[in-house]
């Protein structure tokens, strides 16, 4: 492999010494400018065609403006799948069902004991930490060094287990979560409903956190150059085991907050997390792999690329411009828009 | 040393995988079904095997549970009642499996089913698993009759084993035009464009070609037929893109889930229809989209199969589940406790076990059923019941009512009906 997946997590700052003042050292963590102005350019040549095969400029809005705020959602979902990534090389296949089960947990809370959908955070976040810290110390630390398709059952079966599990506990039929006050917000003829753009302002939130933890405390820093080096760390006294089970942990709140913005407009069921699951590899894939900006990027471009897809390819599922855009991609960048050749 | 290290591990692993994979086939196995007795059938049959096919897990379970807790209503009562007659009043026996939505396990589990001695089977809710379980009913010549399965071409293959209750894709496509056109002259309202929306699967597609191609026939207008991904976390550019333009009526074809997203999507871009009318939508007329939908779903119209409420045994029978499963019975339920019905009956006709013979008598059944039907039921040469019929429900004063046609009406409907005025 010629690109260590983990590479935005490696930490920016090592060794400031004397001896290689001939490369300049990068710690800006983005796509190289001329990515972006690609991937922009790209979008805008969409839009106008989109503009055009659908003849409205209201739909036309409409696609971009639901593309942005859906984008939200999938970085949302993909935020604790790439962090796991990054460090652990897990590839979660429990994420989606882990999404279902915070969704379940914030159905709980708020018919259970009156909470504000949001306050339910409170409870869902810390909750699925320590699930997802136990989930990491029991049944993956002892299978680390297995073969990456030992962990993956691992993480399949766990989320058969949970969809069964909540479609045991809380039965078949679908539930849902109702934000007080959330409406329609209009916008140039577009509508959005009040809490997606919370959604959305929960995604960007959730990000700028992640990136603090990662780059501005210790643990973050221990997190990152086990990222890197796992060996390397165990020699410089890190308890790599221990920043496994944090990370998982770690991992698991993301997903939990992404559960609680989503259930408050979508049904919830057992298997609501997992329709996001494949479109969430496609996210990190395309962020590049373990790169938590990365997956708010590669959010954004998918959900874009299904609702201006979905207009000039009428008739067709919106996948499809997905999986065309995403193999576009991993022809022209095999690391992804966020990786970096090394 | 290290070598002995690595042996542990190695142990630990074979031991921890196959446990974890052991303790999930259990859970899984909750839901399954007890194992059954190997007997196979004859005329002196001690008991008779119906199995029973519905996605117990996955995105449709609460409709696939429903239905194995109907079908199993059925089979309870008619055991009470004293059993088969015509067999010394041998009792019938429900075998529930779980299809997980997959065609390929509906195909594996419907061919146990046979092997272990079922002399019917009933299923499946979806189209996909309920081709795959026709196709095995046939070459096993073993009746297979369908609650719900949309899918048109399932009964186009020239197969002898397999029965629809339901009405096709196509049947519910064109009534439900015909009764849009009806009730708008009826109502004297003028209703020239009629936007589409409908999911992008089999069913979805059926539906929605019969519907476009009869509104046109009868003079109205398509403009736009939108279709949509029904795993979708927002549908709100396909709704615009069905109104655009201006439409008199908005139609959907979809499942609960996607339903309940387009009327979120309706309620805030408010867009400047009469009615939004389902066409075999399975959202609009469950009880919790009243919960779920804004403004409780006032208005909504529904084309589709339903429970006959004009009807005292079907309404007690409603009355019955809801007590017992603990929430209200779906049609797609309803049309489960018809099947063994149908069987049941074929089974007291045909005196035997023999699946042949349940099949001869099946194909000229005349059973009445609880769901909506122009009379009894009446199976054609391929199978299809062909007087299964949809009634119109409409969401009225917090509740789901049948509205059209007349005579099997609860109360007057609402047209226009716009989604988005509270005084509907």
């Amino acid at each position: 492999m010629a690109q260590s997946p983990a590479a935005s997590l490696t930490p920016s700052a090592p060794a400031p010494n004397a001896e290689a003042p001939a490369r300049p050292k990068r710690t800006y963590n983005g796509p190289s400018p001329r990515t972006l102005l690609v991937t922009l350019a790209m979008v805008v040549t969409a839009s106008v065609l989109a503009g055009v095969v659908s003849g409205s400029v209201t739909v036309l809005f409409q696609a971009l403006i639901t593309g942005l705020l859906t984008g939200g959602i999938y970085s949302l979902i993909a935020m604790g799948l790439t962090l796991v990534y990054g460090v652990l090389h897990i590839i979660n296949f429990a994420n989606g069902a882990m999404v279902a089960l915070s969704m379940f947990l914030t159905y709980a809370a708020v018919s259970g004991l009156g909470l504000h959908p949001y306050m339910a955070l409170l409870i869902t976040v810390p909750a699925m930490f320590v699930l997802g810290a136990a989930v990491q110390g029991t049944l993956l630390n002892p299978i680390m060094k297995a073969p990456i398709h030992t962990q993956l059952l691992v993480t399949i079966g766990l989320a058969l287990a949970i969809e069964n599990l909540l479609l045991m506990i809380f039965g078949p039929t679908p539930l849902s979560v109702e934000l007080p006050g959330d409406h329609g917000v209009s916008f140039l003829g577009a509508s959005v409903d009040l809490s997606r753009i919370y959604a959305f302002i929960g995604a960007l939130v959730l990000v700028a956190l992640l990136w603090l933890v990662l780059h501005k405390t210790r643990i973050g820093t221990a997190i990152r150059s086990v990222a890197a080096s796992p060996e390397g760390s165990r020699l410089v006294g890190i308890d790599v085991k221990l920043i496994y089970v944090l990370t998982f942990g770690l991992g698991a709140a993301a997903t939990a907050a992404a559960g609680t913005f989503v259930s408050t407009f979508t049904t919830i069921e057992p298997t609501a997390g997992s329709v996001f699951n494949l479109t969430a590899f496609v996210v990190v894939v395309l962020g590049g792999m373990g790169n938590v900006p990365g997956a708010l990027v590669g959010g954004l471009v998918v959900g874009l690329t299904e609702q201006l897809g979905g207009l000039i390819f009428p008739g067709q599922s919106p996948l499809l411009t997905v999986f065309v855009v995403f193999l576009i991609v991993l022809f022209a960048k095999p690391q992804g828009i966020f990786g970096r050749a090394s | 040393m290290k070598k002995e290290e690595g042996t542990v591990k190695a142990a630990t692993k074979l031991i921890l995988v196959p446990t974890v994979a052991a303790s999930l086939l259990a859970l899984v196995g909750c839901q399954g079904s007890a194992a059954l007795g190997g007997d196979h059938p004859d005329d002196t049959a001690k008991e008779v095997v119906i199995g029973s096919l519905h996605p117990l897990s996955g995105a449709n379970a609460a409709d696939g549970q429903q239905m194995s807790f109907a079908a199993q209503m059925a089979v309870d009562e008619i055991n009470e009642a004293g059993g088969i007659e015509s067999l010394d009043g041998a009792p019938l026996r429900i075998e529930s499996v779980d299809t997980k939505s997959e065609p390929e396990t509906a195909q594996s589990e419907a061919t146990r089913l046979i092997q272990e001695g079922a002399s019917a089977l009933i299923g499946s809710f979806e189209s996909g698993p309920s081709a795959n379980i026709s196709s095995v009913s046939e070459r096993n010549e073993v009746p297979f009759v369908m609650d719900v399965a949309a899918l048109d071409s399932i009964l186009q293959q020239g197969y002898k084993y397999s029965f629809r209750i339901q009405p096709s894709g196509s049947m519910m496509g064109e009534s439900s035009a015909e009764y849009l056109d009806q009730m708008t002259k009826d109502s004297g309202e003028d209703v020239t464009k009629v936007g589409v929306l409908y999911e992008q699967g089999n069913y979805g597609t059926a539906v929605e070609k019969a519907f476009a191609n009869r509104i046109e026939e009868l003079g109205m207008e398509v403009p736009s037929a939108i279709s949509y991904d029904p795993a979708s976390s927002d549908l709100s550019t396909q709704v615009q893109q069905a109104v655009a333009g201006g439409v008199d009526v908005l139609a959907v074809t979809g499942y609960y889930r996607d339903s309940l997203l387009i009327s979120q999507a309706i309620s805030s871009i408010a867009p400047e229809v009469k009615a939004v009318y389902g066409v075999a939508n399975g959202g609009f007329d469950q009880t919790q989209f009243i919960d779920d939908a804004p403004n409780g779903g006032a208005g909504y119209l529904n084309a589709n199969y339903r429970l006959d409420v004009t009807d005292d045994r079907a309404r007690a029978l409603s009355a019955r589940f809801d007590k017992g499963f603990g929430a209200p019975m779906r049609a797609s339920a309803a049309l489960s406790y018809d099947a063994v019905n149908v069987i049941a009956e074929a089974v007291e006709e045909a005196a035997s076990a023999d699946p042949q013979m349940i099949r001869d008598a099946i194909s000229h059944s005349d059973y009445e059923p609880v769901v909506v039907n122009d009379g009894r039921i009446d199976f054609d040469e391929t199978g299809q019941n062909s007087h299964a019929a949809v009634s119109v429900l409409q969401v009225k004063d917090g509740a789901i009512r049948t509205v059209f046609p007349n005579d099997l009406a609860e109360t007057v409907y609402t047209f226009p009906a716009p989604p988005t005025s509270a005084q509907n």
